[in-house]
């Protein structure tokens, strides 16, 4: 089922590691993903009302610069999906395809893709960033988030496996 | 001049691009595009995850603290990650939620994405409605979510200790970690 042409995962994470480190070096942050995600929908609220945009004091902090989308995580994350295609071609590991569970049916996963979509995004903007910008990022500097983060993402993680045994199994 | 370094906008995004790039690399190449390794982990079938994410924080983390101490980067010019307890754990749990009926997170989703997995698109899609839900919500959730804040609270300041002592208790937990993991997925 699982392709086993990928690396080992302690290369992989060894790799990840080192890019991270310089980004702290080069940059003086972290890597991050969600906040594109959040940035992309106050741009396209904008987009279809600007008024109503103007009344989302949340994504203000994203409209209130001179151009928007010249933004570092965006880019970054276009580089992501660009490293991610070039290793997936390379590999021969890249296919079109809908992906889910074993026994899930077509409609069960375009519903829980959609919903754990909805609540990663709701998730992230609360805790102030994902499993990039808090877990990994604020893990390896001991940044009490980070950690704190981790832990309570296992802890949903468990639970929700443990509610949802089938899903993925 | 010490590290971190201040660019011109064209070059700060190009560099954007460029750790992006080996970002997404690695995540693919380490099996992080697949939801199935993905969410292995809460199912107890596949510890990828856990390998990946412990073997790159201590890395980086080691090699952070390292810099600083021999003066090659300034520490109080990084920008540490914010801590707001409540809020954090709260977000934390429910993102654990998201991961595991989603099968990806937001990295990972682009990953998935760029191997050809549609669903991860549907799953991207999400992340932003979830985006505009909490900017919609924003008002009755502000006080929370401005709650318990401890700034840039890192474990060796608030525990009073050198930070190579959680560092190395790391090391330590992540071999420890690793070599229960492999054992476990030999015997199944």
């Amino acid at each position: 089922m699982v392709k086993s042409n990928f690396w080992s995962p302690y290369a992989a994470g060894i790799g990840l590691g080192i890019t991270l480190l310089m980004t702290f070096y080069i940059a003086g942050w972290g890597l991050g993903a969600s906040s594109a995600f959040s940035l992309l929908a106050g741009v396209g609220v904008k987009d279809i009302s600007p008024e109503y945009a103007k009344t989302l004091k949340y994504f203000s902090q994203y409209l209130n610069v001179e151009s928007p989308i010249m933004n570092w995580v965006l880019f970054e994350v276009g580089g992501l999906f660009l490293g991610a295609l070039a290793g997936a071609l390379l590999s021969r590991n890249f296919k079109l395809k809908f992906d889910k569970g074993n026994s899930m049916k077509t409609r069960t996963r375009l519903l829980t893709a959609f919903t754990g979509g909805i609540l990663i995004g709701f998730a992230s903007r609360l805790a102030r960033g994902c499993t990039s910008g808090v877990a990994l990022s604020g893990g390896a500097q001991l940044a009490v988030s980070g950690w704190i983060f981790v832990i309570a993402m296992f802890v949903g993680g468990y639970i929700a496996a443990f509610l949802f045994r089938r899903l993925w199994s | 001049m010490t590290a971190p370094f201040v660019f011109s906008q064209n070059v700060s995004l190009f560099i954007a691009v460029v750790l992006g790039f080996f970002f997404g690399l690695f995540l693919e190449r380490g099996g992080l595009g697949n939801p199935h390794k993905l969410t292995g982990v809460f199912y107890l079938t596949d510890f990828t995850v856990p390998k990946v994410m412990f073997s790159a924080i201590v890395v980086a983390g080691a090699g952070l603290y390292l810099m600083s101490d021999l003066k090659l980067l300034d520490m109080n010019r990084i920008w540490i990650v914010p801590t707001f307890f409540w809020p954090q754990i709260a977000g934390g749990a429910l993102f654990g939620v998201g991961f595991v009926l989603s099968g990806y997170c937001p990295g990972t989703a682009v990953a998935g994405f760029a191997s050809g997995r549609l669903d991860a698109l549907v799953t991207m899609v999400g992340i932003g409605a979830g985006s505009f839900v909490f900017a919609v919500l924003y008002p009755y959730v502000e006080n929370f979510y401005r709650s318990s804040a401890m700034e840039g609270a890192t474990l060796p300041k608030i525990l009073n200790m050198n930070h190579w002592f959680v560092i190395i208790f790391l090391i330590i937990f992540a071999i420890a970690m690793f070599y229960v993991m492999e054992k476990y997925e030999k015997k199944n």
